[in-house]
């Protein structure tokens, strides 16, 4: 069998023509895969887990960068009514002060606090620590009006009394997905998240995650272990202390003028003629 | 190329990938994925184009603009049908005083403007595409028109924040191990492969610098002598608050000391230059009719042009920033720059969900009804429809006050 001698003028047009069919198909696929990838997109990886260690999570903040290094946040902190709140200054913890108490805290940095005076739990304490990982951009001179409000419920104070340990992820809510309730107590909004969930990212789907509060599972060294100490203040690290605001002084307005009554003579006039 | 194939039936490379007919539809396939994927168009396009609602609706009905009126009519030399051209670029979208861009949103409340899908006056006289957060007005022409104008946006500093808790308990921390097992001496059959991240989501940082920038440049026109009257106290209570002494507010006329007023706290205040003005230019030619012994020879007219209804919307806010339970006022001024009457002007405003409408806190200079409404957001969209007709130069001012959550 002899097959037919091959036109070399139709092996070339077929050529391009082949050529141009198969791309075609790659130009399709290629579309047809580039329309599921959005699909295909894994789940988000976060590089930090809220059971981090504290200051882990901060630390890392710094190293991606931006405004933060040595920014002094300043932020508010709140504990129930009665209760005092002492900040540490060289591994010593300093006056208990009640609360809100402002102060201006870096970025990355772990503050150790003492919360004493909790109401019924007499002469216990309890050592939360604050790590502000984000900060804000509050117009100028507006930061103080506007600080990062840390609370700590008597709740959680009763939990980290009972061996709890509580984590409060803080998070600046996107206005455009804020709650719409209106608590005229200014009580912050929260949520409760299962052991197994991550705190953290349930706060960045939320919001932007600004500080992290931890309380309970710690208690301070004796005052010997002088390396037990550095780990247990974090190295004391520097904060700025602002003056608690003093309440506003009554305005004493319109007050109607002291009646003036007529000054009594020193002796009656009947007692004078006798 | 046809001749030659028939000639080689046998030849089954020219076969060897896709038949003819089927090749034609594979083309025709992709041709038509590849015309499916659009550009970024214009906002006018996409308005004609996106919404079936508005394709009833002329595209005069968003520009304000009789487009093929003007190109008909030129008012200038060429190049010059907008105006005069001004040395001076708009300066971007908004950002807070001394913040360049990214400037962070999240810590900000915003009102106004027209976000998102454009809003639009269906069949019904409903509006649709009016979204959170937004602020349009619309209004009626002499010939049968509805246009809406959307406002300038403000924005309010007011970041709240929210916790989320997390307890654990020591019984959490408990592990228990044991034998794990029998021994088998198994040889691994292929390597074990860590998957190496390669996508992670980051906070991206605010990249601002906190820096001080005068305003270098104010951009600024002078009208065509339409100015509003002053307004009358008919049906407005109190008179104006600080923050509303500004002649735009109160008068309706730009005075450039207040430039800087303005845009603190407000957006696209190149909005408000009176681009859309009439303007007659002669290349600085006057008028004039030549006049000899026999007869005229030409005769040079100026005639006005055509019918260009613009309605002006400003929104001020008490304060550049508020705390949650916090009151803040709100006054929008609307003033009729264009050359004719407008009727049924009626000013809506979605409220965010963070702003709670203050009942019965709405006034308004002129007669109007208010009427408020849920949106989808948990707040309202607080109503006002103008009864009278605001004839040219004219204007009012609406105010509401609203509280913080």
């Amino acid at each position: 069998m002899v097959r037919p001698i091959r036109c070399l003028a139709t092996r070339a047009l077929c050529r391009e023509q082949r050529i141009a069919g198969m791309m075609a198909v790659l130009v399709y696929g290629w579309l047809g895969m580039a329309a599921s990838l959005p699909a295909q997109q894994p789940n988000v990886h976060y590089l930090h887990h809220g059971i981090m260690p504290p200051g882990a999570i901060g630390s890392r903040q710094l190293q991606r960068g931006g405004p933060l290094p040595g920014f002094y946040q300043p932020v508010e902190i709140k504990a129930p009514p009665g209760a005092l709140v002492s900040l540490a200054v060289a591994n010593q913890f300093g006056e208990s002060l009640p609360t809100p108490q402002k102060a201006g805290f870096l970025i990355g940095a772990v503050y150790r606090l003492r919360v004493t005076n909790i109401r019924m739990a007499a002469g216990m304490e309890v050592f939360p620590t604050i790590e502000v990982i984000d900060r804000l951009y509050a117009p100028r001179g507006q930061e103080l009006r506007f600080p990062i409000s840390i609370e700590i419920t008597e709740a959680d104070l009763k939990l980290a009394l009972e061996g709890k340990f509580v984590t409060r992820v803080i998070y600046l809510e996107d206005p455009r997905n804020a709650s719409p309730v209106h608590d005229p107590s200014q009580a912050q909004n929260w949520f409760e998240t299962s052991p197994g969930q991550d705190p953290l990212a349930v706060a960045d789907g939320l919001g932007r995650p600004v500080a992290i509060l931890r309380l309970g599972a710690r208690l301070p060294p004796s005052q010997d272990e002088v390396r037990g100490l550095d780990m247990f203040f974090y190295g004391s690290p520097p904060f700025v202390a602002y003056r608690p605001e003093r309440p506003a002084t009554p305005q004493v307005r319109n007050l109607p003028p002291p009646e003036m009554s007529p000054a009594p003579a020193s002796k009656p006039v009947e007692e004078q003629g006798r | 190329m046809r001749s030659l194939e028939k000639s080689f039936p046998s030849d089954k490379s020219a076969q060897a990938v896709l038949p003819e007919p089927w090749r034609v539809v594979l083309i025709a396939l992709c041709t038509l994925v590849l015309c499916s994927c659009r550009a970024p168009a214009d906002g006018r396009h996409a308005i004609r184009q996106g919404q079936a609602y508005n394709e009833t609706l002329p595209a005069e009905a968003y520009t304000g603009m009789q487009t093929t009126a003007l190109a008909a009519a030129p008012m200038g030399p060429p190049g010059m049908e907008q105006g005069v051209p001004l040395p001076y670029e708009p300066r971007g979208p908004w950002s807070p005083p001394g913040i360049r861009q990214p400037w962070p949103e999240d810590e900000y409340l915003r009102d106004g403007g027209d976000e998102g899908r454009p809003a639009g006056v269906g069949d019904q006289w409903e509006v649709l595409g009016l979204e959170m957060e937004d602020t349009v007005a619309h209004y009626d022409t002499l010939d049968g028109r509805t246009v809406v104008e959307p406002s300038n946006k403000v924005f309010i500093y007011s970041p709240r924040f929210g916790a989320v808790r997390q307890v654990v308990g020591l019984v959490a921390n408990e592990e228990r191990r044991r034998v794990g097992g029998v021994h088998a001496p198994l040889k691994l059959d292929s390597p074990t492969t860590l998957q190496v991240v390669t996508d992670a989501k980051q906070n991206i940082q605010a990249g601002n610098e906190i820096s001080d920038r005068p305003a270098v440049a104010m951009r600024s026109k002078q009208g065509d002598g339409i100015m509003s009257s002053a307004i009358g106290p008919r049906a407005f209570q109190d008179a104006f608050k600080p923050f509303e002494n500004l002649a735009v507010i109160r008068q309706g006329l730009f005075e450039a000391t207040e430039m800087p007023f303005l845009a603190r706290g407000s957006d696209a205040a190149i909005a408000w230059s009176h681009t859309q003005a009439v303007q007659v230019i002669l290349d600085r030619q006057n008028a004039m009719a030549e006049v000899k012994y026999d007869k005229s020879m030409s005769v040079y007219t100026v005639g006005f042009p055509p019918g260009k209804p613009k309605l002006r919307v400003i929104k001020v806010a008490s304060t550049p920033f508020a705390k949650p339970g916090e009151e803040v006022d709100f006054t929008i001024r609307f003033d009729n720059i264009g050359n004719q009457p407008v009727g049924n002007v009626t000013i809506i405003d979605s409220l965010s969900t963070r702003l709670e409408y203050i009942a019965d806190s709405a006034q308004c200079s002129r007669n109007a009804d208010f009427s408020t409404q849920p949106n989808e957001g948990d707040s309202v969209s607080v109503r006002c429809e103008v009864i009278d007709p605001i004839e040219s130069g004219q204007g009012g001012i609406l105010r509401f006050r609203c509280r913080v959550r």
